[in-house]
């Protein structure tokens, strides 16, 4: 079928034939090092908005690459959205021109990454009852409130999303390598805990 | 006739028991070793022919070990007729007036005996539930949330840890106000709570279909047949890749048994006694339609019975 082509022609492999996951959303934060006004880039950004009874911060939008940054008064900025790390510095660093250019001195100070989403497909349907009842100490399964099994891994510190398709969400990590060695913790376990299609 | 040191003699001499003065009288010299002795054996005399509604054995409440002083129910009233002095009549005031430490955690346990009363649920949950209250309450993140849903939460986690786990829409359904998420959240903070303080020992296994089929047959009002076939099915389905809430499996389940059995029940009725929407049901039935030869026991269908099955 088509759905199941396109899925797996989307989804990077290395050699052993294992899924990689593929990286969704990076969160950044980069401090400006000084006081913003806030009111007046709202009034001369483009793309800007502010709502200081909503929230204490203006929402700007760039569209290459394409992401969402919260400016604070402080100076301080929250870049969310990029799908590479490279990318989320790019971004930070055109946030950062951009309000230098409406009048600020602006510094690039501690850039560093908070947050990496990845998500990823072992394409076999998973058992999450079963799983569920096997680690109990790390997995968090509620059918009724959520359909994902919500496995909590200690070494290294990751929350993941289990799906009963078999999709994977991979959030929590604050570098790559984080991510893909979850990845390779979790996908034996996975795998032991497969439904297997019996056709009768 | 008991043998005591009697002070007098220097010696242990026999000792009588005087029950009308509550005497302790030393046989040989009559010295009285002790005197106004209490009488500890029974104040009144019950029989079996009297009302049960007055035991005086018993006085006040049940104690309750949640509570700061146990439960204690004694108050000082005022004097009848005259005030009297100053002080007798102020007492009373005084006790009243001074804050009650548990106040907030009667309420709350009262709220919870509400609850449970509305379900149908055993003391034993009730109590259960007291005890998960009394462990979270008044926690700093917690005085943010409705108070409802967390009452809702302990009682929901109660049930579960009983192992007669009930919806959470059932829970919605008797908590005012609370909603199915903030229940959820507040369930997953009370759940983290009791792990950091019983370190680990929580393991409330997951629902199956099967913990709930019994009871939303009796709601239908289902024959013993329909509901052994129902339970039979529920059990086989658990090995099929079904990606569904359980309750939606049952609900679709206890759809399949009743259209083969004579008495049909509609979608709407199956909707209101599980809590499953109709387009639920109705999906979870297309999810299981194909499979229907295999979860319909065969000793309640036959293979041309299931042909019957209207196809989604």
């Amino acid at each position: 079928m088509a759905d199941t082509g396109s899925s797996e022609s989307n989804q990077v492999s290395d050699p052993s034939g294992r899924p990689t996951p593929m990286l969704q959303n990076v969160v950044s934060t980069v401090n400006l090092n000084c006081t913003l006004d806030l009111k007046a880039i709202a009034l001369h950004a483009r793309n800007a908005e502010y709502n200081p009874r909503r929230f204490a911060a203006v929402v700007m939008r760039i569209k290459e690459p394409k992401t969402t940054a919260l400016i604070f008064s402080s100076g301080k900025i929250v870049c969310t959205g990029a799908k590479t790390v490279q990318q989320s510095q790019l971004a930070a660093r055109k946030y950062a021109r951009i309000v230098e250019k409406l009048g600020f001195h602006v510094n690039f100070r501690d850039f560093k990454i908070q947050n990496l989403v990845a998500s990823c497909n072992v394409l076999v349907p998973i058992s999450l009852t079963r799983l569920a009842c096997h680690h109990y100490e790390h997995a968090t399964y509620e059918p009724e409130l959520f359909p994902g099994l919500i496995y909590r891994m200690r070494r290294p510190k990751i929350t993941m999303l289990i799906f009963p398709s078999g999709k994977l969400v991979i959030t929590g990590a604050k570098e790559r390598v984080e991510i893909d060695t979850a990845f390779e913790n979790i996908y034996p376990v996975l795998m032991s805990f497969r439904i297997n299609k019996k056709d009768k | 006739m008991a043998d005591s040191f009697c002070p007098d003699c220097k010696r242990p001499t026999e000792v009588v028991f005087d029950h009308s003065a509550g005497d302790t009288v030393c046989s040989e010299c009559g010295l009285v070793l002790e005197a106004h002795s209490i009488d500890e054996t029974s104040e009144w005399r019950t029989f079996a022919n009297e009302s049960g509604d007055n035991d005086p054995v018993r006085v006040g409440g049940p104690s309750n070990p949640l509570l700061a002083d146990g439960g204690l129910s004694t108050v000082i009233s005022k004097p009848n007729g005259s005030s009297g002095d100053f002080l007798t009549s102020s007492l009373g005031r005084w006790q009243n007036r001074g804050a009650n430490p548990d106040r907030s955690l009667i309420q709350a346990f009262k709220t919870i005996a509400t609850m449970s009363d509305r379900l149908g649920l055993v003391a034993t949950i009730k109590d259960r539930a007291n005890e998960i209250y009394k462990k979270v309450e008044d926690q700093k993140p917690l005085r943010g949330r409705n108070q409802d849903a967390i009452l809702a939460a302990c009682l929901y986690i109660a049930c579960r840890q009983e192992d007669k786990p009930r919806t959470v829409k059932e829970i919605c359904s008797v908590a005012n106000g609370a909603t199915k998420k903030e229940i959820g959240r507040a369930k997953e903070y009370i759940v983290k709570q009791l792990e950091v303080e019983m370190g680990q020992s929580m393991e409330m296994g997951t629902i199956h279909a099967g913990d709930f089929l019994r009871r939303f047959c009796s709601h239908l009002g289902m024959s013993n047949q329909t509901v052994k076939a129902a339970q039979e099915a529920v059990q086989k389905s658990e090995e099929l890749d079904i990606r569904r809430s359980p309750i939606s499996i049952a609900a679709a389940v206890i759809y399949i048994i009743t259209q083969l059995s004579d008495d049909k029940k509609l979608l709407k009725d199956i909707s209101l006694a599980t809590g499953v929407a109709e387009g639920t049901i109705r999906n979870s039935y297309k999810d299981l339609h194909p499979h229907a030869s295999k979860l319909v026991p065969s000793w309640y269908a036959k293979k041309e019975d299931l042909k019957n099955l209207c196809s989604p």
